[in-house]
C-alpha cells in the first residue's frame, strides 16, 4: 500500500531551507509568543485586581523578570522588522532578486537595536 | 573515495513502516548522486527503486531530498555536498509509492487546475502570432519549468495543506498569464485568487532555493499576486 502523505514536524524542521525558512519559523514563534503574552497579561491584571489569585501574582512576577522581558522584546523587534521585510518584498516583487541582501539587512537592524536595548535593560535591572 | 549512502526504503509489499538502509560505494568527487544510486541498484541491491529518465537535468524525474534539501539527483555532484555521508529521501508532502518514488498525481492535479495551456479564441492568423522581444521576455523565466516538483514539495504551506496549488502550478500559470498572445489571464487569476491560491504563499523562499532551473519562483508568485490585487498585467 502507498505510504500516505504525512509531513511530521521533525521532518519539516530537518528540511534545510536556510535563512528565509528560519526567519519564517521565528516569525511564527514570535507572533504566537506575543499573542500569549498579551492574553496572559490581560488575564493576570484581571486576576490580581478582581480575584487576588496566586496564579495571577505568579504570572506577574514571571513577566516582570529580566529573562522574560528580554525574550518578549526580541519577539517584538524581530517580528516587526521581519514583517516589514515581507511587506516590502510582497509589494514590490521586482526587489525579490535582492532577497538574500534583505535577510542580511534585517539582521543588521535587529541585532544592534536588540543588543543596545538589552544592554540598557540589563544595566537598569542590575542598578535597580 | 568511499561514500556512505543512507537511503529511505519502503516496500509496500513487505514493509509496514519505512526504514533507512546504509550502503558504502566507491565514488569519484565528480560522480553525481544519481550515479551512486545506479551503483547501489546495479551492484548491491536491485530492489532499490527510484525514478530517472534523461539523467541530464531536463526531464525532472529524479527530484528527491538529498542531505535534507530538494535536488535533482542527476545535477548534484558528490564534491558539491562537502561530505562523504549522503542521506537520500523521497520528496516531502506527497504519498510514497516505493522507496524514493512518490505519487505525483496530486501535484499534476494542481498543475492542470490553472489551465497551463494557450488560450486564444480569435481565428488563427495566416502566419504566426507576432510578439515583440520585450513581450516574450516578460514570461521567459517561467518557461524553464520542468515540473520536477522540487519547489512545491519544499513549500511549508504545501506541507501544511495539500489543497494549496503550490509554486509549480503558479509558475506555469504565470507563463501564460503574462503572455501577450494569451486571452485566459482573467480566468487563471480568478482560480489563483481562491483561498488555496497565491495568497497561501508566505514568502518563505524554499521554492526558489530548491528550483534546479533557478527560476525566480517567489518573484513569479509575487507578480501574480500583484496582478490579482491591481487588476493590471504590467
Amino acid at each position: 500500500m502507498t505510504l500516505p502523505r504525512r509531513v511530521p514536524l521533525s521532518a519539516a524542521l530537518r528540511y534545510r531551507g536556510g535563512g528565509p525558512m528560519w526567519a519564517w519559523i521565528l516569525h511564527r514563534i514570535s507572533g504566537l509568543s506575543m499573542i500569549i503574552f498579551v492574553a496572559l497579561h490581560v488575564l493576570a491584571g484581571f486576576g490580581i485586581q478582581q480575584l487576588g489569585s496566586d496564579w495571577a501574582i505568579w504570572y506577574n512576577t514571571l513577566y516582570e523578570s529580566l529573562a522574560f522581558q528580554l525574550f518578549i522584546y526580541f519577539c517584538v523587534i524581530f517580528h516587526a522588522v521581519n514583517g516589514l521585510r515581507i511587506i516590502i518584498l510582497d509589494t514590490w516583487p521586482a526587489l525579490i532578486k535582492f532577497q538574500r541582501e534583505f535577510i542580511w539587512l534585517e539582521w543588521a537592524i535587529v541585532l544592534p537595536v536588540y543588543a543596545l536595548t538589552a544592554w540598557i535593560m540589563i544595566q537598569n535591572s542590575l542598578g535597580g | 573515495m568511499q561514500v556512505t549512502l543512507k537511503i529511505f526504503r519502503y516496500n509496500p509489499e513487505t514493509d509496514k513502516k519505512p526504514h533507512y538502509e546504509t550502503y558504502t560505494v566507491e565514488a569519484e568527487p565528480t560522480d553525481r548522486v544519481l550515479d551512486l544510486l545506479e551503483k547501489v541498484k546495479g551492484e548491491q541491491d536491485g530492489t532499490l527503486t527510484f525514478r530517472r529518465s534523461c539523467a541530464h537535468g531536463v526531464c525532472g524525474s529524479d527530484a528527491m531530498r538529498i542531505n535534507g534539501v530538494n535536488r535533482l539527483a542527476c545535477k548534484v555532484l558528490v564534491q558539491d555536498l562537502g561530505t562523504n555521508r549522503i542521506t537520500v529521501e523521497p520528496l516531502l508532502g506527497l504519498p510514497t509509492i516505493k522507496d524514493l518514488v512518490v505519487d505525483m498525481e496530486p501535484f499534476f492535479e494542481h498543475y492542470r487546475s490553472v489551465k497551463p495551456y494557450f488560450i486564444n479564441n480569435d481565428p488563427p492568423p495566416k502566419k504566426e502570432r507576432l510578439q515583440s522581444p520585450e513581450e516574450r521576455a516578460r514570461f521567459d523565466d517561467t518557461t524553464k519549468c520542468i515540473l520536477c516538483g522540487a519547489c512545491t514539495t519544499s513549500c511549508p504551506s504545501f506541507w501544511l495543506d495539500d489543497q494549496y496549488v503550490g509554486p509549480a502550478a503558479i509558475v506555469n500559470a504565470h507563463r501564460f498569464i503574462f503572455d501577450s498572445r494569451d486571452q485566459g489571464a482573467e480566468e487563471r487569476l480568478k482560480i489563483l485568487a481562491d483561498q488555496f491560491g497565491v495568497f497561501r504563499c508566505h514568502t518563505i523562499f524554499n521554492c526558489t532555493l530548491a528550483c534546479p532551473r533557478e527560476i525566480q519562483i517567489t518573484r513569479a508568485i509575487g507578480e501574480v499576486r500583484k496582478a490579482i490585487a491591481t487588476g493590471r498585467l504590467d
